[in-house]
C-alpha cells in the first residue's frame, strides 16, 4: 500500500546508517579554516559516526516511555505549527531506585534520534534511568517550551530547559525512584547542559550532580559561523548550490538503482547508495553543511514567526494552514545563521534587553560566561576530539585549560563521530560516576 | 463484534483528542544491539552488491564511460527532475495531510503499537497472509508489464505459500530463495509510460500521485473481483481492511511530525515523488527513460 512510502522517507536528510566497507582512496586535506580543527578523517567520522565494530556493547532491549507535556507557560501556538504544541521527551526507567541521567540533544534535533539512542542504550545498560530531551533549538521545543520563540540564546534556553526538566520530573510515575540527577548533552546540548547545571547551582531545585559535555561548542556563534562558511565554500551561496547537489545525488542513486537487479527502492538501498556516493572531503563537507542548514531553516522560520521580525514572513500576512510554504523554505535554505542573527535574534533580544548591544549578545553566547564554575566546580566534565570541526585551536585550548583533568580529548571522531565507541562510553560512565580521573592516570 | 470495534475506536479517538497536561505511554522497546548488527550487515551486503555489479561511478564531464562497455547508459545531472513538485491540488492535499497526521496520532499509531505487543509469530502470520493474497495481484501485473520472469516467481510464491505455507501464513518461498517483490497496477501504468501526474495525499492512506492512486484502486478492484476465499465479500470482509491496515502500519517506522519541522509536507512530497521517479527510471531497464522524465509541467 501507499503507506509504504513513509518507510522510505522517515529518516530524511542525511541519516546515513553505517559506513560502506569499501574504502575510497585517501583524499586531499580538508579545506582550510572553515572546518575548524577538522581533518579528512574527522569529516568522514562526522558523517558516518562510529563504525559498528568499534561500538561499545549495548543492551539487547531498552524499554521506552514517551511523555508528552503541555507546559503552563507555553506561548500561543501558531495554527500552522499545531503539531508542535506539546513537549515530547522519552524515558527509559529502571525497575529499582537509580540515578537519573538527562540527555540533551544537539542543534535542531529531537530527543529520540540515532545519536541519542546510542547514549540512552549505554546509560540504561549501566543502570541509569535515562530521560532524553530535544535541543532548545528543535522546532517542537521552541513551540511547546520556549518562553520567547526565538531560540539560540544560551542563558534563555537554559532557563527554559531547566523549567521543563522540573515539570517533567514532577510528573514522572511514582514507581520511578530517582537517587541522583546527572546531565549530559552533545554538541550544542553539551553547552546547554553546563548552563542548566550552573542555573541549578543558584536555584537548587533539582540538585543536579555531574555534567558531561560531549563535543560542546565554546563560542556558539563562532561554531555556527564555521558551518556557514563550510556551506558557502562547498555548496555555494544561495539555492543554486543546493540544486546542483540535489541533481548529482539524484542521478547517482538513480544510476545505482537502475544498474541493480532490485525491483523496489527501499530505504536501506537509498541510504546505502547515498553513503557510497560520498567519497571526497568536499562531499562530506557538503553533507555536514546541508544537514546543519536544514536544521537552521526550521529554527529561523519559527523565530521569525514568533518575533514578527518580517525577515521571511510578512507579520501582517502570516501563512495559514493550507498555504504553500515551499517558497519560504527555498528562501531560507539560502540564508546563513548570520541572517538569523541580524534579522531575528538581535532585533528581538535588543528590544527586550535595553542594556544589551550586539557585541554583548554575542559574548553572552560563549561557554566562558560560566568559566568560573567550569574551573572550580569538580562536577563538570567534557569529552571532545582534536579534530572537531566546530572548534578552533584557541577554543580547544581554552576548554583544556579550564577543565584541566576533567576533559578527555580523543585524536579522532570529528564532531560526534566517536559517540558509542568503547572508550568514549567507558570514559563517560566513569565521569558520571565520579571515577574520573582514573587513579594512575 | 463489529459494533464493539467501532465503539472502541470511537473511544480511542476521543482519548486521543482529550487535552491533558501530561500523557505517559509505553512505546515499543528499542533493540540497540540488534540494530547495530543489522546496520553493519546491511552496509556490508550493499558494498558487496555494488562490487559484484561493478557499476557506476559519477560520470566525469567529457568521459561518461569507464573502460569496457557500461552496464547501463548513465543518467546525467541534467536528467534529474526539477526540485519543484507539481502539486495543483495543494490546498486539498495539505488538509488531507493534516487529517492523516491527526488520525495517525490519535488512532492508527496507538492501535498499531498495541498490535506490536502481540507475539511475533502471530504478527508474522498476519503479515504473510496479506502478502500472499497480494501475490495474486503481482502475478497479474507482472504479466501486464510483460516481465514474465518475475510474474513466474510471484506465481511460484503464491503456489508454494498457499499450500506448504498453509494458506499463506508462512512465507516458505522466501526460505527457498524466492523473495517477495510485490508489484501493482501503479507500476504497470508506469511501465506503460504514464507519468505520475499531480501529487495527491489520499485521506487515511497517505502520500501518492494521481497515477499511484488509480493503481491502488485498480489493485483493490482486482482483489475484490477475484474475491479469494470469499474474504472480500463475505461475513468478515468489514474486518479485512482494518486488519490489513494495522499490519501495514505496524511495519512502518514513521511518525508524523517527529522532526517537528514546519516544512514536513514539502519534505515528504519531495522525497516521495523523487523515489517514485527513480523507480520509474529503473523500469526502463537498460534504456534511458523517455524524455521528459519529469513529474509534470516543471513547477512554476
Amino acid at each position: 500500500m501507499l503507506l509504504i512510502a513513509f518507510a522510505l522517507v522517515s529518516s530524511a536528510t542525511f541519516a546515513i546508517q553505517a559506513e560502506p566497507t569499501e574504502l575510497p582512496p585517501q583524499s586531499q586535506p580538508a579545506p582550510g579554516p572553515a572546518t575548524g580543527l577538522s581533518d579528512s578523517a574527522g569529516l568522514r567520522a562526522t558523517v558516518f559516526g562510529t563504525p559498528p565494530d568499534a561500538m561499545a556493547p549495548l543492551p539487547a532491549k531498552v524499554p521506552l516511555y514517551e511523555i508528552n507535556m503541555t507546559l503552563p507557560w507555553r506561548l500561543p501556538v501558531p495554527e500552522i505549527l499545531w503539531f508542535d504544541g506539546k513537549l515530547r521527551v522519552w524515558l527509559s526507567a529502571q525497575k529499582n531506585p537509580a540515578p537519573l541521567a538527562i540527555v540533551i540533544s544537539g542543534t535542531g534535533s529531537d530527543g529520540n534520534n540515532k545519536t541519542i539512542s546510542v547514549l540512552r542504550a549505554a546509560l540504561y545498560g549501566a543502570g541509569y534511568h535515562v530521560l532524553t530531551m530535544p535541543s532548545p533549538t528543535f522546532s517542537g521545543f521552541i513551540v511547546s517550551t520556549s518562553s520567547t520563540g526565538v531560540a539560540g540564546d544560551l542563558m534563555q534556553d537554559g532557563h527554559d530547559l531547566y523549567a521543563a526538566m522540573q515539570q517533567i520530573i514532577a510528573h514522572l510515575p511514582r514507581k520511578v525512584r530517582i537517587t541522583d540527577i546527572d546531565l549530559l548533552g552533545f554538541s550544542l546540548g553539551g553547552a546547554n547542559a553546563a548552563i542548566v547545571k550552573s542555573i541549578d547551582a543558584r536555584e537548587g531545585k533539582l540538585k543536579i550532580h555531574r555534567v558531561v559535555m560531549i563535543n560542546p561548542p565554546v563560542s556558539l556563534f563562532g561554531s555556527v559561523g564555521r558551518l556557514d562558511r563550510l556551506f558557502a565554500s562547498t555548496i555555494g551561496p544561495g539555492e543554486m548550490g543546493v540544486e546542483l547537489l540535489y541533481r548529482r545525488l539524484y542521478v547517482q542513486i538513480a544510476n545505482l538503482y537502475r544498474a541493480s537487479d532490485r525491483l523496489q527502492l527501499d530505504q536501506n538501498f537509498i541510504l546505502s547508495a547515498a553513503a557510497v556516493t560520498l567519497k571526497t572531503d568536499a562531499e562530506f563537507s557538503q553533507a555536514i553543511a546541508l544537514a546543519y542548514r536544514l536544521q537552521l531553516v526550521d529554527m529561523f522560520f519559527i523565530g521569525d514567526l514568533y518575533a514578527k521580525t518580517g525577515a521571511v514572513i510578512d507579520p501582517e500576512r502570516q501563512p495559514k494552514v493550507g498555504d504553500s510554504l515551499e517558497d519560504i523554505q527555498r528562501d531560507l535554505r539560502a540564508k546563513p545563521f548570520a541572517d538569523y542573527y541580524t534579522k531575528v535574534f538581535a532585533p528581538y533580544y535588543l528590544k527586550r534587553r535595553p542594556e544589551a548591544t550586539s557585541a554583548s549578545l554575542i559574548a553572552a553566547n560563549r561557554l566562558d560566561i560560566i568559566a568560573d564554575a567550569l574551573r572550580t566546580d569538580g562536577d563538570y566534565y567534557a569529552q571532545t576530539n582534536s579534530n572537531d570541526l566546530i572548534l578552533n585551536k584557541r577554543e580547544l585550548d581554552w576548554l583544556q585549560d579550564t577543565l584541566g583533568s576533567r576533559i578527555v580529548v580523543y585524536d579522532h571522531g570529528g564532531h560526534l563521530g566517536e559517540i558509542g565507541e568503547r572508550q568514549q562510553v567507558a570514559d563517560m560512565l566513569d565521569m558520571l560516576a565520579g571515577r574520573w580521573p582514573r587513579s594512575g592516570q | 463484534m463489529k459494533a464493539a470495534l467501532i465503539v472502541s475506536m470511537g473511544l480511542l479517538a476521543l482519548g486521543g483528542c482529550a487535552s491533558q497536561v501530561v500523557s505517559i505511554r509505553t512505546v515499543p522497546a528499542q533493540t540497540p544491539a540488534a540494530d547495530s548488527a543489522a546496520a553493519a550487515a546491511n552496509a556490508a551486503a550493499f558494498a558487496e552488491a555494488v562490487a559484484a555489479e561493478a557499476v557506476v561511478a559519477e560520470p566525469a564531464p567529457g568521459s561518461p564511460v569507464r573502460d569496457g562497455p557500461p552496464a547501463v547508459p548513465l543518467l546525467t545531472p541534467a536528467d534529474a527532475p526539477p526540485m519543484y513538485t507539481y502539486d495543483p491540488w495543494e490546498r486539498f492535499n495539505r488538509s488531507a495531510y493534516r487529517f492523516n497526521a491527526r488520525f495517525d496520532e490519535a488512532i492508527f499509531l496507538p492501535v498499531a503499537n498495541t498490535y506490536r505487543r502481540a507475539p511475533r509469530p502471530v504478527r508474522a502470520g498476519v503479515h504473510n497472509f496479506f502478502g500472499n493474497i497480494a501475490e495474486i495481484d503481482s502475478v497479474i501485473n507482472y504479466t501486464l508489464q510483460w516481465r514474465l520472469k518475475y510474474g513466474l516467481r510471484s506465481l511460484e510464491r503464491l503456489l508454494i505459500n498457499s499450500t506448504i505455507g498453509i494458506g499463506g501464513l508462512f512465507d516458505v518461498a522466501t526460505k527457498l530463495k524466492l523473495p517477495g517483490t510485490p508489484t501493482g497496477f501503479a507500476t504497470t501504468l508506469a511501465k506503460w509510460g504514464m507519468h505520475p501526474g499531480p501529487y495527491l495525499v489520499i485521506p487515511l492512506l497517505g502520500p501518492s500521485t494521481l497515477r499511484d492512486g488509480v493503481g491502488f484502486l485498480a489493485d483493490y478492484g482486482a482483489e475484490y473481483g477475484i474475491n479469494v476465499a470469499g474474504l472480500y465479500r463475505g461475513n468478515v470482509s468489514w474486518a479485512l481492511g482494518p486488519v490489513n491496515a494495522i499490519d501495514q502500519r505496524a511495519n512502518i517506522d514513521f511518525r508524523y511530525y517527529s522532526g517537528g519541522s514546519p516544512f514536513e509536507y514539502e519534505t515528504i512530497r519531495f522525497l516521495y515523488v523523487r523515489r517514485r521517479l527513480i523507480e520509474d527510471a529503473g523500469l526502463h531497464g537498460k534504456e534511458l527513460p523517455k524524455k521528459p522524465a519529469v513529474d509534470a509541467p516543471a513547477g512554476k
